[in-house]
């Protein structure tokens, strides 16, 4: 068996092993209420993850998501009082907005997208503090349950976040496998030069994967803003690392155009048997980004198409 | 001296050798033939290092050996001349000579310039090129650089004691007449020093060149030809497993266009410092063939067309419709078809299955409301695959691992069956064997008869004689000069020549 055919396999196997090694460590990792429990805390960055997952499809990368999540917690902190349920379209269209604003500087001013989506997250971030000057602010619990209770509650005994990340990965598959756009994401990913001399329109389908990025990052957002019932500046950092962490090892490589939307799902689950073990390994909290440092670095390294890739700088 | 016994290599989903036995004695010159995906790559790169057998044995000398990478074949004394040439041309002739190996110049730390200059003198004098060695490679025709890529590998005999094998690849393709004859005399008179490998698709050349030949097909070593023990169209038999029909261009399918219909019309074009006051006019079931040379504006034509670039003067009308400012989108909405010559690049997409590669292009016809249709997708695939006979195990196929006539078959599938009506077809055989080659003729005589308009770059002047109604010569972004070509009474490669230069 040689590694080429092992390769694409190598994210679920990476899974099953992380969870036997702390299960055989700790039997009472495996309960299932725990195990739901620890999908339920994970909802959050899994969506936000899943939005990466269009703009490292096609090659590119959204460093926007984290500040965008955090912009999110701050409006929908903000302007519950006044709009009730419609402040979640408000949060969605911002994202979707200041992605497509990602996509643009990308796709007609020529700027890679590490630094346009950096410089999209500042002024995301600067929203976020001038909104909120500068401080946590509250929902009022009484309307944040009436409103979007329904999004932290538990069904059966599970966890509601883990029903609405179950609809999301629904709608993102459907669009990965059976639509054109999907379609046309997956060339753009594997060969943008040819899926232009076809005919695409290759520039909106990249702001497109900006725009679902910055959509979904905000969706994150929300759900982080509702489980805390407030929101800041800098609520959701620590939440950027980790998400690009599940793409990677899941199994989209930096280089775009294989994995998808299914392999984020197993990344997620990656990073969320990582973050549970560390607490059984008592690692404290600020020494978790030095572990995800070395995950990402590794998980690159494994994934990345070096034949697409001829010279790094 | 080299020798490969029962070397096999399996890829996923084929089986690319098949117990290849292979030698070569010293200073001898080997020939290798073969279709596309006959193996003759897979079979370099095993020979060069790049890919490990699966099974059998390569011995030098007798004695088996194992290479990991190139670098270790290097050290045994197997070098390769690239087909697309290796050297980096922001660097100096004597840089890209010992690009690598400049630790024997360097003194105290610092490279000594002159001692490098006198070494590469004398590398380049084994090949008899006497330009100076601190000259940019950019600067250099492309001749030259094939010779200076041929002298870096020539190196190899101040580093390696023993005997040397180097491979040339298709080292032809890019030069003129005159310039294949000095290369071959250079080849000839190498043979002291090094036993050469060589391969091409011009079957002529080969048999020239070669004292042996190994003739490939499906994986497999079908013949080894002594010199002068085979006609060339016995070996393109073998080669071929048919015979290569006589007309080679389909003259006698040639049938006269629709004069009445015009498809695209362009009228006093320009693109400045591309093209310049282009009319021409396109008609149904008409090859158009623009003639020139490198950079003469052919494809600034095409792209022009396609609407890849947008001209800034003059009128351009695609079925009667104003298509200045079109974009590609808006072209393939009229029927336009681009088949580039960068197949691997811009013609498919390299880890997309072939049904994925086939409906890119018209994915609005194979869905409702952004919604495709699978089924209907695979269906059209595995249509074209039979119609075409496209070699792939199945629909699910990645484009990336057939081979080079097979892609772009899938590249001229993809138009055609989106109904494309007007085909731009950029140099569509390049790089393609005889078998391949037909095909495509083929493929072009058909679409001609179905009253498909097809303006064509062609891969040589014969080519372009042979397959098409009109001639238009191009030169600097002009054209020169319009020939007809109706079949009997076509121009020679003279005739156009005379306008191309």
């Amino acid at each position: 068996m040689d590694i080429q055919r092992l390769k694409p396999h190598l994210p679920w196997i990476t899974l099953v092993v992380l969870v036997a090694i702390v299960g055989i460590n700790d039997p009472g990792f495996l309960r299932p209420s725990n195990l739901l429990g620890i999908a339920g805390d994970i909802v959050p960055l899994f969506i936000m993850a899943l939005g990466l997952t269009f703009a490292i499809y096609i090659g590119g990368i959204d460093l926007s998501a984290q500040s965008m999540a955090n912009m999110v917690t701050v409006i929908a902190s903000v302007y519950l009082a006044s709009m009730g349920a419609w402040v979640a379209v408000l949060c969605v269209m911002a994202g979707f907005l200041l992605g497509m604003l990602s996509g643009y500087v990308t796709t007609r001013l020529f700027v890679p997208s590490f630094i346009s989506t950096l410089a999209v997250g500042g002024i995301a971030f600067s929203i976020a503090q001038w909104l909120s000057g500068q401080r946590a602010l509250n929902m009022d619990a009484a309307q944040r349950n009436e409103t979007f209770g329904w999004m932290i509650g538990r069904t059966w005994g599970v966890p509601n976040e883990l029903l609405i990340a179950a609809v999301l990965v629904a709608i993102c598959l459907f669009i990965e496998r059976r639509t054109t756009l999907g379609r046309a994401l997956k060339a753009v990913g594997a060969g943008e030069l040819a899926a232009a001399a076809s005919g695409l329109n290759v520039a909106r389908y990249k702001i497109l994967a900006f725009a679902i990025s910055g959509a979904l990052a905000a969706i994150a957002g929300l759900l982080f803003a509702v489980k805390l019932s407030g929101g800041a500046p800098t609520i959701a950092n620590g939440f950027l690392l980790p998400a690009i962490v599940a793409v990677l090892v899941g199994g989209t490589p930096l280089t775009g155009g294989v994995g998808g939307v299914a392999n984020t799902v197993v990344g997620t689950l990656i990073v969320a048997v990582i973050r549970a073990s560390m607490l059984y390994f008592e690692i404290d909290a600020t020494r978790q980004q030095i572990v995800f440092g070395i995950v990402l670095i590794v998980a690159i390294a494994l994934t990345i198409d070096r034949a697409k890739l001829r010279t790094v700088k | 001296m080299y020798e490969l016994k029962a070397v096999d290599k399996k890829f996923p989903g084929v089986h690319a050798l098949k117990a290849i036995d292979f030698h070569i004695r010293r200073g001898e010159i080997v020939g290798l033939v073969g279709e596309n995906g006959a193996g003759k790559s897979t079979l370099m790169k095993v020979i060069y290092g790049a890919y490990q057998p699966d099974g059998g044995q390569i011995l030098i000398k007798g004695s088996s050996v194992r290479f990991a990478n190139p670098r270790q074949a290097m050290e045994k004394g197997i070098g390769m001349v690239f087909q697309e040439q290796s050297l980096i041309p922001n660097l100096t002739v004597m840089e890209n000579i010992f690009l690598g190996y400049e630790r024997q110049f360097v003194r105290f730390g610092v490279v000594d310039w002159k001692a490098m200059a006198k070494a590469a003198k004398a590398q380049l004098a084994k090949v008899k090129l006497g330009i100076d060695p601190a000259m940019v490679t950019s600067k250099l025709s492309f001749a030259q650089r094939q010779l200076v890529e041929l002298a870096k590998v020539l190196t190899l005999e101040e580093r390696v004691d023993g005997d040397l094998v180097i491979l040339l690849d298709e080292p032809t393709s890019v030069l003129s007449k005159d310039e294949v004859q000095l290369l071959f005399k250079l080849v000839r008179e190498l043979t002291t020093r090094a036993s050469f490998i060589f391969v091409s698709h011009r079957m002529d050349e080969v048999m020239d060149l070669s004292d042996r030949i190994y003739v490939m097909k499906d994986g497999e070593v079908v013949d080894v030809v002594e010199r002068g023990g085979a006609a060339a169209e016995a070996i393109q038999h073998k080669m071929v497993g048919r015979n290569v029909d006589k007309e080679y261009y389909r003259e006698h399918l040639q049938k006269p266009y629709e004069a009445a219909k015009v498809l695209v019309e362009m009228e006093r074009v320009g693109l400045p410092g591309r093209i310049q006051d282009i009319s021409l006019k396109l008609h149904a079931g008409e090859v158009l063939c623009l003639v020139g040379t490198e950079g003469s504006g052919r494809e600034a034509i095409l792209r022009t067309i396609y609407g890849m670039l947008t001209a800034t003067s003059g009128r351009l009308r695609i079925k009667g419709e104003d298509a200045a400012a079109f974009s590609p989108r808006q072209s393939v909405a009229h029927g336009v078809g681009y088949v580039p010559r960068e197949r691997k690049i811009e013609g498919i997409v390299a880890g997309m299955n072939v049904y994925e590669n086939m409906t890119l292009s018209q994915m609005k016809k194979h869905s409702s409301g952004g919604v495709l249709r699978v089924s209907e997708e695979r269906a059209l695939a595995r249509d074209w695959i039979r119609k075409l006979s496209i070699k792939a195990h199945s629909e699910f196929a990645d484009c990336g691992n057939l081979s080079g006539g097979n892609q772009q078959k899938v590249v001229l599938a993809k138009w055609r069956s989106a109904g494309s009506d007007i085909m731009l077809l950029d140099h569509p055989t390049r790089g393609l064997d005889i078998g391949a080659k037909e095909d495509v003729y083929d493929m072009i005589r058909a679409m001609s008869a179905a009253g498909v308009g097809i303006v064509l770059v062609a891969d040589t002047l014969e080519e372009a004689i042979g397959l098409s109604h009109t001639i238009i010569v191009v030169k600097d972004g002009r054209i020169q000069k319009q020939f007809a070509c109706e079949p009997g009474a076509k121009p020679t490669p003279f005739d156009l020549l005379h306008y191309m230069i």
